[in-house]
């Protein structure tokens, strides 16, 4: 809908940027400015809106800052748009990727470019702890923070909510979530832990679980989400049952086995077993659960509420919400899902929106203006803030479809990946793998021989930076403290107590893994021992 | 105030004051800097989201790419080294003790959830007593007031507000309810665990006698003191030793130049800060706020590592942030003052009771009647005036007659803010655009904003 003001109309004035043609519509009012690039030809009024350009196509105002060259001079009449039309037909505007122009296929150098940011001596084989970003993703990003600086009051009131909007609505669909309400976007897993346990602290202050009843959770649970729970549960009164998980693990039926076992121990002490949480894939050792059967043994058992705790779920594993049938599901989508930091949704089977019971919903801890209006409105505000990672998630979907068969074709070429390089290192090294191939994501765990000496937590951290000082190989490894049933016996004999967490990511090549199976042969050889290095300096 | 340089190397060299040889930064480098701003708005409302200019940005990029290119070092090796310099800068301008002290967070909203948090837990757990009185003005920003539902009401703690007088004319009259209030909140016997003071206030904007009032909390015996100072740093003079409070938050990316966003949160070294845990809870957890805070899973921390590049523009003015404030003050006075004449109406509050920001009374004939009124005429302004200005609803109180102008009571206010990049056409073009829409016999209600 085109309204002409009385004050008339001017052409943008498009002389700093010389690669880009701006045509102007005018919606509604002006001064809620968006630029709009009319693509190849379109004269007929409104064009294809878009997000102004990345910053690497054009001259940005910043990095004219930078150079302190020139100033900006666009000058901008008293006629922009405030709102996005409905139907646009961009990813970033719509959150739906298959709406879009179908980009071509990225080339190999293509997906190098992609990550040229990445430190290139670095053999990068941590995927799992911080993710990775594409250029294509962290300009999109720049775009959004640049609209909030340029007018952050228009931003906040015009802009900010639909777009959070469309990012949920992609993720519902990525996740199979039937309803966009169920999902909320928080900063990571960890927030939406603290989320889901805050809650629980308030069942147990306001009587809806009694002292004593118990909370479930893996033994190899992610660091923070057990500090979480010893901060809302313990606190509250709460009794903490950890699963015991042998490691390496042979098969899915010896972690539901373990599984049985601690519910079992919590009826046999007559508690009532109030939640579980369950990761997807742990993170350390990182093996992938079942974690289907385990939600349905809760039903069974009368567990009232589950919460996967998937921080590597999206991207990795597959995830069907539905399927896996927990009360509350999160992941981040900055470490699988090419989303910048940081970005993660948390799905809420049964949460209602604004007009629930405040005290059974679930409540974003920084309480803001939106408070009772339901998790996701609430989580769409929590404080003047830079949301723009909540704001690429279409983006990165885009960039997921550059692949043959999108995130599916990813995950399946990460996985087959991965466990190649992990054979192949353990072959090289004489060792085992710490779970078989149907346990593993896009992630894997390789034994380090024996001889290296990992006696405790600390070896495998000074290990870990020798690596990355002397090699140049960026990959965490795991102390195993459990030696069960003799397993992880190396080929010579003497026991595996350490094992790297490699991962493979659209970026990485064989070369990396290479590296590292050379690094550690070297360190074999030279007789090297844990014992033998120094405390690294701490920051 | 001292000076302070970075050689780039992560050391911090503290200079005492020297005569300066470098020129001070100029009007036209001024303007570079904030050339990302929208050209053709008019933004005067710097209070609500603060500004950045274009050297921070780029420190912001940077430690966005040191990230992204190797994070794991960068978790290792550069992430905590960074922040402790940031608390550090901040601990020095605010006064602080110990820089065990000062934590960064993301905004004050999140400083108030902490502090709240805390006071909840207390009811839940049986330390406080239920119906133990939380005190706050009734201007308290939504934010707060809803934490407090959420935290304080919910765990049965009951909720005491002050009224804050406005228009006003000084210090007493806000002293005189404060004093009500307190007594009010220990009738029937009841303690008063907390008591949030805004060292601001939001809307409508009023600087209150904050050491005063922290004063008279511990004369009456009050267990905490929060000072909800979101817009202080860097439009006041800020020490927190002498304001006293227990917890004492502000905003950074306000008045302080850092991007979106950060803020520090103080915390007096004692017994009840002890229990203050940020709600995101991570690896770090008990090892004190701090630190707590300095980890609160993968995100982007960069807006708390740019502070040092902030500190380092605003020392490139003349005066530093003493001279900034002090620049800001005396032209949004001056430009308040400007508006009143035009208009025939008056300031919300003394000068000396304002800081960068002033309320300016809207002219009756507008007839703003209701909260929507107000944001209406500011869409409007928006939309069809290019200016940017919070407008805040004075309602009138019964048995009161309000400020009158010439042809009835003025129902409504604008906050205007000056910050380094406004120019004396900003507030020219707010000044005609009400004249225009008096003129035009427009009224809120008619008003279009589309």
């Amino acid at each position: 809908m085109l309204r002409r003001l009385r004050t008339g109309l001017r052409p943008l004035h498009s002389g700093s940027r010389p690669n880009y043609q701006a045509r102007v519509c005018v919606i509604g009012s002006p001064f809620n400015l968006l630029l709009f690039h009319s693509g190849s030809g379109s004269e007929s009024g409104c064009s294809t809106p878009l997000l102004p350009p990345p910053l690497s196509q054009t001259q940005s105002p910043l990095s004219n800052l930078d150079h302190g060259r020139r100033r900006r001079r666009l000058h901008f009449p008293y006629h922009f748009l405030s709102t996005l039309p409905a139907n646009s037909n961009n990813p970033a505007m719509n959150g739906d990727a298959s709406h879009s122009k179908k980009k071509p296929k990225l080339s190999p150098p293509e997906i190098s470019s992609e990550f040229s940011h990445h430190d290139p001596a670095v053999a990068r084989i941590n995927n799992g702890s911080f993710g990775c970003c594409p250029r294509s993703v962290t300009a999109a990003q720049r775009d959004w923070q640049h609209q909030f600086l340029r007018q952050p009051d228009n931003f906040f009131l015009n802009l900010l909510q639909p777009a959070i909007s469309r990012s949920r609505s992609l993720v519902a669909s990525l996740v199979n979530a039937p309803h966009v309400d169920q999902i909320s976007l928080v900063d990571n897993a960890t927030t939406a832990a603290a989320i889901f346990l805050q809650h629980c602290a308030w069942s147990f202050a306001e009587g809806r679980f009694s002292p004593g009843d118990a909370a479930v959770m893996l033994h190899y649970a992610y660091g923070a989400v057990k500090k979480s729970v010893e901060a809302y549960i313990t606190r509250a009164g709460g009794h903490v049952i950890e699963v015991d998980l042998p490691f390496p693990v042979k098969s899915e039926d010896e972690i539901i086995t373990e599984f049985r076992k601690a519910l079992a121990k919590g009826k046999s002490e007559g508690r009532k077993v109030r939640i579980a949480v369950i990761d997807h894939v742990t993170s350390m050792p990182a093996v992938v659960i079942p974690v289907k059967e385990l939600v349905k043994i809760c039903r069974e058992e009368g567990v009232e509420q589950v919460f996967v705790d998937a921080a590597h779920g999206i991207g990795c594993v597959d995830v069907d919400v539905q399927e896996i049938g927990a009360d509350f599901y999160t992941s981040n989508l900055h470490k699988w899902f090419f989303c910048p930091p940081s970005v993660a949704f948390l799905y809420c089977r049964n949460q209602s929106n604004a007009g629930g019971d405040t005290q059974l919903q679930l409540h974003h801890p920084v309480v803001s203006h939106e408070y009772g209006n339901g998790l996701p409105v609430e989580s769409g505000w929590i404080g003047t803030r830079d949301y723009s990672a909540q704001l690429v998630v279409p983006s990165a979907a885009e960039f997921v479809e550059r692949f043959p068969g999108g995130i599916d074709g990813i995950k399946a070429a990460n996985h087959s990946a991965v466990v190649e390089m992990g054979e192949m290192l353990a072959k090289a090294w004489g060792t085992n793998l710490g779970s078989p191939p149907e346990m593993c994501g896009s992630m894997i765990m390789v034994g380090l021989p024996a001889c290296l000496g990992i006696g405790s937590e600390s070896d495998s951290l000074k290990l870990r930076t020798h690596l990355r000082d002397c090699f140049a190989v960026e990959v965490p490894i795991y102390f195993n403290k459990r030696r069960h049933d003799h397993r992880g016996e190396e080929a010579g004999g003497g026991v595996i107590t350490g094992y790297v967490r490699i991962s493979y990511q659209v970026y990485n090549k064989v070369e990396d893994y290479e590296r590292l199976r050379d690094a550690v042969h070297k360190l074999v050889n030279d007789g090297f021992t844990c014992g033998s290095l120094v405390e690294p300096e701490s920051d | 105030m001292e000076t302070v340089e970075d050689h780039g190397n992560g050391e911090l060299n503290h200079l005492t004051k020297k005569p300066r040889l470098t020129r001070f930064i100029t009007e036209s480098a001024i303007a570079d800097e904030f050339a990302h701003h929208q050209p053709g708005v008019a933004r005067i409302n710097n209070g609500s989201f603060g500004s950045c200019p274009g050297s921070v940005l780029s420190s912001q990029r940077e430690w966005q790419l040191k990230f992204l290119r190797q994070p794991d070092d960068f978790y290792f090796n550069g992430l905590r080294k960074g922040i402790l310099r940031s608390r550090t800068l901040v601990k020095d301008l605010v006064g602080a003790d110990d820089v065990e002290e000062v934590s960064l967070i993301d905004n004050a909203t999140t400083g108030a959830a902490i502090v709240l948090q805390q006071i909840g837990r207390a009811f839940a757990e049986g330390r406080f007593d239920r119906n133990d009185a939380v005190l706050m003005f009734h201007c308290a920003f939504q934010a707060v007031k809803k934490s407090m539902e959420a935290y304080v009401r919910r765990a049965g703690g009951s909720v005491i507000e002050v009224r804050l007088p406005f228009p006003i004319r000084c210090d007493e009259e806000i002293i005189t309810e404060f004093r009500k209030g307190l007594e009010k909140a220990k009738s029937n016997g009841r303690k008063v665990r907390l008591a949030i003071i805004d060292h601001i206030t939001s809307m409508p904007s009023v600087v209150t006698p904050v050491k005063e009032l922290v004063r008279i909390c511990r004369e009456e015996g009050v267990d905490q003191v929060f000072v909800d100072a979101a817009h202080a740093i860097g439009s006041v003079e800020v020490n927190v030793q002498e304001i006293g409070a227990d917890f004492y938050v502000s905003n950074l990316h306000k008045w302080f130049f850092c991007p979106p966003s950060v803020a520090f949160l103080y915390c007096k070294k004692s017994g009840s800060s002890l229990d203050a845990h940020h709600p995101v809870v991570s690896h770090e957890y008990g090892n004190g706020l701090p630190t707590e805070s300095s980890w609160i899973g993968t995100r982007d921390y960069s807006s708390q590592l740019a502070v040092p590049t902030a500190f380092e523009f605003v020392n490139s003015f003349e005066g530093g942030i003493r001279g900034i404030m002090k620049r800001n003050h005396d032209e949004v006075v001056k430009m308040g003052e400007m508006l009143a004449e035009s208009w025939g109406t008056n300031l919300g509050a003394p000068p000396e009771m304002c800081a960068s920001m002033v309320m300016v009374g809207l002219p009756s004939r507008l007839y703003v009647t209701s909260d929507d009124d107000a944001l209406r005429l500011r869409s409007h302004l928006r939309a069809y005036y290019g200016v940017e200005v919070p407008i805040h609803y004075q309602g009138p109180r019964d048995g009161e007659d309000g400020v009158k102008d010439e042809y009835g009571i003025v129902t409504a206010y604008v906050r205007i803010s000056h910050q380094v990049y406004n120019t004396l056409d900003d507030y020219c073009k707010l000044r005609d655009a009400i004249n225009q829409i008096v003129d035009n016999k427009k009224t809120c209600k008619t008003l279009l904003i589309e």
